[in-house]
């Protein structure tokens, strides 16, 4: 190496450090998994963008993944390019996202996963998890069924989509919480609702038909739970009965507030937005960040609602 | 001596192939569950598949005209945002017309691109099924629509109301069923469409105008999306921005199982109709008889094939092709 090209490359190095130093604003990249495809990841980029606009020593860089692997993955090398101080990544699939997070973290640019996890195999290249507990929300859950029905009775579970994670954390949660703490509630069957409403209303139709005692629905969102309200309340058979949610909607929320529906897990995504944010900042400050940052999701019922705001989604 | 059967059974019954296995599928699941044929299941039933039903009946003409329609599960996502969100906003009066209107403009928008400027359907079907999902998305920015007074409000009679003690889905889709029977296989239109399917060049020395029969099956199929998204609007009271996502090939599907081809030039209504009863059933069934959710996808396609095959056989006399 000549000396004229060490010189060049050192008056280099200084002049990143002095940049690095005179800049107290941090540049994050964003890719999110797919704005708009319903109101909760619309309602969360608002509130991302919100929450970083008012902190005046960060910069964002917002990108959507439109819900297709090979973009996000193409996303993330930009903003590994870009030199961003920190990458939040919502993953599209938490199995085919583990390459470009293991790059960005060759990179030393610390990855911050938002909402649902990354698989186990990408967890080390990660600095930190923040989201929701849909374990813990499958628990909370069942405590409630349990409560409402007494520990006595037979009830059935609608599911989200087969095959998503969240779907299967919080029937998970939901079925090991159910039979350790009420042994005496019997579940007849558990099929899926696709967390589409039609989809949910039409298998809570087929439940009706063929058993003659229900006394408790629980759906894995509260989008899918009103489906099986309505075709409850169509049967004649809605008195008595008891509806469990999760994710509290708006019309989960009406539903309540109406006396129809017991409760539901209150998640905001606000909350979320601004927790990942935050859990990002925390990394840069070089604080210690536990792996796994949940934030709180607690229960709503009919006594407690008025404590929260109606959900935006 | 199947084959001899089948072929001495003579055309009439040959042909019926999707009727036989319907009733022997319907007899299976009856045997294996003892609420399966009780009238409330059978009503139930009836009344879920009236939205699949009603837009099977539009695409059920599409594709004996020669052609595919793959945008009728994102369009049923905008036509309900559209009729939800209208209905607190201008009334219901205004919002059905309102949104029959703009859904039939997306269903000129296919029957130009495929009609008169001669497109390939799938590539334009499976765009306006990717495109019409994001206008979806724009017009709602992503948020859920409902409707706040469910009770109070006459738009609740077309997906929860009931005439002469028959749930209006099934009068709506019945009626509209025989209507289309009638247009298809007695009146010069339905004949025009099955000639454009069958023979396209013929049918332009026959002096049939063809880009406008294909145009007009475009519009057809939208109406009927406009319809079924009318009875699932009332029926949920309320709609997803992705609703109708995968509706598309469950229509399909009861297309094909009801024999239509894919080739074009041959179908029916009536059978169609058979074959969303049956798609019905089978879910039905096997939620009844307790089955998990991955059984039905197995089942459901297992039967179409085998009716597809049993069709087909029935058809040209012989289980498997006289081809090498």
């Amino acid at each position: 190496m000549t000396n004229s090209m060490r010189l060049l490359l050192a008056s280099c190095g200084t002049l990143a450090l002095a940049s690095a130093a005179t800049a107290d604003t941090v540049r994050i990249g964003i890719t999110q998994n797919n704005v708009g495809i319903d109101s909760y990841q619309t309602t969360y980029e608002r509130a991302f963008i919100e929450a970083a606009e008012a902190n005046p020593n960060v910069d964002v860089i917002v990108l959507d993944a439109g819900g297709d692997v090979a973009r996000q993955i193409s996303q993330m090398q930009d903003l590994i390019q870009q030199n961003v101080d920190a990458i939040i990544i919502w993953p599209t699939d938490g199995q085919a996202l583990v390459p470009a997070v293991r790059n960005a973290h060759r990179e030393g640019i610390p990855v911050i996963v938002t909402n649902s996890n990354i698989a186990e195999a990408g967890m080390e290249f990660i600095a930190a998890f923040s989201g929701p507990n849909n374990i813990q929300q499958g628990i909370y859950s069942a405590e409630m069924m349990c409560e409402a029905l007494d520990g006595e009775g037979q009830i059935v579970q609608i599911t989200g989509m087969p095959g998503y994670t969240t779907a299967i954390e919080r029937q998970q949660g939901f079925d090991d919480r159910l039979a350790e703490l009420c042994p005496g509630v019997t579940q007849l069957d558990i099929q899926p609702g696709d967390w589409n409403r039609e989809r949910a209303q039409r298998t809570m139709e087929t439940f009706l038909t063929r058993f003659d005692q229900i006394d408790g629905v629980y759906s894995g969102d509260d989008n899918m739970g009103v489906g099986a309200l309505n075709a409850a309340i169509a049967a004649g058979r809605a008195e008595g009965m008891v509806f469990i949610g999760a994710t509290n909607f708006a019309v989960g929320y009406d539903a309540m507030a109406r006396g129809e529906y017991w409760g539901s897990v209150y998640q905001s995504p606000v909350d979320d937005a601004r927790a990942a944010l935050q859990t990002a900042l925390d990394v840069l400050a070089g604080e210690d960040v536990p792996k796994l940052n949940y934030f709180d999701t607690p229960k709503i019922t009919q006594e407690n609602m008025h404590e929260f705001d109606r959900p935006v989604f | 001596m199947l084959l001899a059967r089948l072929k001495a059974g003579g055309p009439a019954i040959a042909k019926q192939g999707i009727l036989v296995a319907f009733i022997v599928f319907m007899i299976t699941f009856s045997l294996m569950s003892d609420r399966f044929l009780s009238a409330d299941n059978i009503m139930s039933v009836f009344r879920q598949s009236a939205i699949i039903g009603v837009m099977a009946l539009g695409v059920t003409i599409v594709v004996i005209g020669g052609n595919l329609d793959l945008s009728v599960g994102s369009m049923l996502s905008f036509a309900t945002v559209l009729v939800v969100d209208l209905h607190d906003k201008i009334g219901p009066e205004l919002a059905i017309p309102v949104m029959v209107l703009a859904t039939l403009c997306l269903g000129a928008i296919n029957g130009f691109l495929i009609g008169i400027l001669r497109l390939n359907s799938l590539i334009v079907t499976l765009g306006m099924l990717s495109a019409i999902q994001g206008l979806v998305l724009i017009y709602s920015g992503g948020q859920n629509v409902d409707i706040v007074d469910q009770t109070g409000t006459w738009f609740a009679i077309f997906g929860r109301g009931a005439m002469f003690g028959i749930a209006t889905p099934i009068i709506i889709f019945l009626g509209l069923a025989l209507v289309f029977h009638v247009i298809m296989t007695t009146m010069p239109f339905g004949r025009r469409v099955h000639a454009v399917g069958g023979n396209p060049t013929a049918s332009i020395f026959s002096g049939i105008p063809r880009s406008r029969v294909v145009f007009m099956t475009y519009l057809i199929s939208a109406l009927c999306v406009a319809i079924a998204a009318i009875i699932l609007g009332s029926r949920v009271m309320g709609s997803q921005n992705n609703v109708g996502l995968g509706y598309e090939l469950q229509v399909l599907a009861a297309v094909i199982l009801g024999g239509t081809s894919l080739l074009g030039g041959s179908g029916s209504i009536l059978r169609t109709v058979l074959g969303v009863l049956m798609l019905a059933f089978i879910q039905n069934g096997l939620i009844l008889m307790g089955q998990p959710y991955y059984t039905q996808w197995l089942v459901t396609w297992v039967v179409i094939i085998v009716a597809v095959w049993l069709d087909v056989a029935a058809k040209r006399g012989r289980l498997f092709s006289p081809i090498a």
